[in-house]
């Protein structure tokens, strides 16, 4: 995909991540993925200590399939809260089907401004989606806000350390999930200055390199399927798997990772 | 105290210098036979150095030990994927005297069948080196009638239900005069698919026979082709086959495109032989029309094989390996899931997305785990929520014992499992639509270690889903036909010819071994059953582990 120069412009950074990268994302990844998969959702689960019965929120969730997870694995209930309508519509269906509609509900809207009250979740949960909220100050604050005093907030994200090599900026602005990422010690202290205090960081990096394969992977099966669609949308596959070349080095080198970080609300 | 004192002698070598670990991992307590005389035996799984080994004590023929897996992590991890079996709708036996003894299938049996192999003779047009059958150009043998291949048949669906695979095998099943009879009985019975096993020779030369099978193959049901190919190598072939059969595989394979049928590669593996063409062998597949699967099979050292080692024998883990090292370009080791229907440790397999053609501009190639995240779904101890199950059910259907390619099941479950690449229709792409076009296009690899009687582990014995259909009805799992003694067993019964236990032929074992007539191994002094000496079990004693105070058991041997 080629990328116009002006799109590595802050301002176009900003205007993009919410629309282009959203639909970028979807079709690289498919709009339910997360690095590490379910695997790292129960480790997050487990480093969260949640227990029977408490209340769950799930800022971006999706399609609905961690609510599901953690309510029939944990037996807490969840609150999903999704930007995407069609994406709320289906984790609803997909509860009412699995039994959990009553432990697993969504709403739509924006986890800068949670359609929840003060104080009623055990835990907030956020799933490599933290990372591509605009503002991050007011989703953290936010967080802090719906969780009771003592709660948890739970982040798997991506991580950016010393700034993307330049050859990666331009891909960076098409893929907002990687643009906006930080340094751990950046999410620290958004968090903190939203009154959470990290508790544990995990480094988890081989989840992101396996989300930079599959991106590839699922270029590769779109060139053999779809060539000229994608040419005409101004995609050159090419070019976009030279930069996943160069994002695979970045996370081999360190500079891209993935980490989990736990973070709690004064008691 | 003589026995302590055995034992401690017989582990304390360092009583000196104190107590010493163990050099290993015990991991599993199971049952095996003695590779000799076939008597059930207790046995035990370890690791070592991350390798995984099954070792038996025979208490006339003394220990043994053979490799099984030879990634110690692979085979812990998978573990997970182990499916909950389906229980058939009969059992065709009682339990009597536990496994394996009762086959088959008996009501302990963990899974339903979901492949039945019909042997329709034990005559063949090769005489291979290699040939876990022992079949040939024999004076003896048998060939079944279209009356006992019909009970065959009834059995299976008896067993089934809808059937969803019936593989036809010898022997070579193509030169059988009633092979087509064979294949038409079965597809007048709920019988989904019909696989022929065969080296391919009938089919290089005759044309007509192709048509016929290709005929067959676009009524309702599908025929499609099983075909022994070990490599591309003269050596290969002739060490394994006994001849060079290239220019026949090609004849073959050119007359299946011709007639319209689907082909799955089976190369036999061996240490020392043919390793090094697994890559070679998956490209030419890639390359040819008529090519859909390979299928990778570590010898099993059941009926006739060379000279070797059980403890540096190939494993599943060891052909990914191979598979991983030769074409690092497009596999890795982590792009092969177990399949969950049997047991996870038999049998592994991908599924790869292709274009072009290998070697040319433009080719790619994509396996399927990488665009779908299988282990959330196939992960049955991991996993009670799922992110769909419609494509849980597609995946168990393609990581699956009856899973070939050709089929309308394969085909279907392909382009379900492309719904769960889901994403917007983005960038007015849409990618389950445009997968789910390239099905066509998808090519299977399975790699299979089937058990011989020094790997034979009744754990996983009873979860098989490979059976052998017997002429009496039964449902065998094939690694117990194999193994335990049943081959000899329907041989001798159909024959009328008495036919001694084989022996594998290992190179420990050369002290005892004596030729058979059809050029496997047999126990010295053991060309006629009954022979030999009886050993008491070792399992199943049939006595309490410690006698009543006050009442001394009598000694054992």
């Amino acid at each position: 995909m080629t990328v116009e120069p002006a799109a590595a412009s802050a301002e176009v950074k900003a205007c993009c991540a919410a629309a282009y990268s959203r639909d970028a994302v979807a079709l690289l990844l498919g709009e339910s993925y997360h690095p590490g998969g379910l695997a790292l959702t129960r480790r997050l689960a487990h480093a969260l200590g949640l227990q029977p019965g408490w209340r769950v929120v799930d800022a971006a969730s999706g399609p609905g399939t961690t609510a599901r997870l953690l309510a029939a694995d944990y037996a807490v209930t969840v609150d999903g809260v999704e930007l995407g309508e069609s994406a709320v519509e289906r984790a609803r269906s997909a509860a009412d089907e699995a039994g959990l509609s009553s432990r697993a509900q969504f709403h739509r809207g924006d986890a800068e401004h949670l359609p929840l009250p003060d104080a009623i979740a055990d835990v907030v949960i956020c799933e490599c989606a933290f990372c591509t909220f605009p503002d991050k100050a007011a989703a953290a604050a936010e967080f802090a806000r719906v969780l009771r005093p003592g709660g948890r907030v739970g982040i798997t994200d991506v991580t950016v350390e010393h700034g993307l090599p330049p050859q990666l900026r331009t891909l960076a602005a098409w893929v907002a999930c990687i643009a906006d990422a930080r340094p751990v010690a950046q999410y620290v202290d958004i968090l903190t200055n939203a009154g959470l205090a990290t508790v544990s960081i995990e480094q988890h990096d081989d989840a992101i390199a396996q989300m930079v394969e599959q991106i590839e992977a699922r270029l590769t099966v779109l060139r053999m399927s779809a060539a000229g669609r994608l040419a005409a949308a101004g995609v050159n596959v090419d070019t976009v798997l030279r930069y996943t070349a160069l994002a695979r080095q970045a996370v081999a080198e360190g500079l891209i990772g993935y980490c989990m970080l736990v973070a709690q609300k004064p008691a | 105290m003589a026995g302590e004192s055995r034992a401690v002698a017989g582990n304390g070598r360092a009583a000196a210098t104190g107590k010493q670990e163990r050099n290993e991992v015990f991991v599993e307590y199971t049952k095996s036979i003695c590779p000799v005389c076939k008597v059930v035996v207790d046995a035990q799984v370890n690791i070592r150095g991350n390798k995984v080994y099954l070792r038996k004590r025979c208490r006339v023929h003394g220990p043994f030990e053979a490799l099984v897996y030879g990634d110690a992590q692979a085979y812990v991890a998978s573990a997970r994927f182990n499916k909950p079996g389906t229980i058939p709708l009969t059992f065709q036996t009682e339990v009597r005297e536990g496994c394996p003894s009762d086959c088959g299938l008996c009501p302990e049996h963990k899974q339903h069948a979901c492949l039945g192999i019909i042997e329709v003779n034990t005559n063949c047009n090769l005489d291979c080196p290699i040939c876990f059958a022992d079949s040939g150009h024999q004076p003896d043998g048998y060939a079944i009638t279209p009356e006992q291949c019909e009970r065959m048949l009834d059995a299976f669906v008896a067993s089934e239900g809808v059937a969803e695979v019936v593989m036809f095998s010898g022997g070579e099943p193509t030169i059988h005069k009633n092979i087509l009879g064979f294949i038409d009985a079965a597809q007048a019975r709920p019988v989904r698919n019909v696989t022929l096993n065969t080296n391919g020779i009938r089919l290089a030369a005759d044309k007509a026979f192709a048509a016929a099978l290709g005929e067959r193959n676009s009524r309702q049901g599908t025929v499609n082709i099983y075909l022994q190919f070990d490599g591309l190598d003269e050596r290969s072939h002739r060490e394994i086959r006994g001849r060079d059969l290239r220019e026949i595989k090609r004849r073959a394979l050119d007359n299946c495109a011709g007639a319209g049928l689907t082909v799955t590669l089976v190369a036999a593996v061996e240490r020392g032989l043919n390793e090094h063409e697994l890559g070679d062998i998956i490209e030419f597949g890639l390359a040819h029309p008529a090519v859909r699967s390979v299928s990778f099979q570590p010898v099993t050292h059941s009926g006739r094989h060379r000279q070797f080692d059980p403890l540096t024998r190939l494993t599943n883990s060891d052909v990914i390996e191979l598979i991983a090292a030769q074409r690092p370009s497009w596999f890795r080791e982590d792009d092969f899931f177990p399949v969950p229907c049997c047991f996870p440790a038999c049998r592994s397999v991908t599924y790869l997305l292709t274009e072009g053609t290998p070697g040319q501009p433009g080719f790619g190639v994509v396996p399927i785990p990488r665009l779908i995240q299988v282990e959330d779904y196939l992960d049955y101890v991991s996993n009670r929520v799922v992110p769909d199950f419609a494509v849980r059910e597609a995946l168990e259907k393609l990581w699956s014992a009856s899973a070939f390619m050709g089929t309308v099941t394969t085909e279907e479950k392909l382009r379900a499992a492309a719904n769960s690449l889901n994403c917007a229709d983005a960038c007015g792409v849409n990618l389950p639509g445009a997968v789910a076009n390239l099905t066509q296009r998808a090519f299977m690899i399975v790699v299979q270690d089937f058990q011989d009687p020094y790997t034979l582990n009744v754990r996983q014995l009873m979860k098989c889903c490979v059976v052998e259909i017997t002429p009496d009805g039964r449902l065998i799992p094939f690694c117990a036909y194999n193994s335990v003694g049943y081959r000899e067993q329907v041989r001798e019964q159909m024959s009328g010819v008495r036919i001694a236990d084989v022996v594998p032929n290992a190179t420990e074992l050369q002290p005892l071994l004596a030729e058979s007539p059809y050029g496997s191994k047999i126990a010295r002094g053991q060309h006629r059953p009954g022979n030999g000496h009886r050993t008491a079990e070792a399992t199943n004693v049939g006595r309490r582990a410690v006698p009543p105070a006050g009442r001394p058991q009598e000694m054992r041997p």
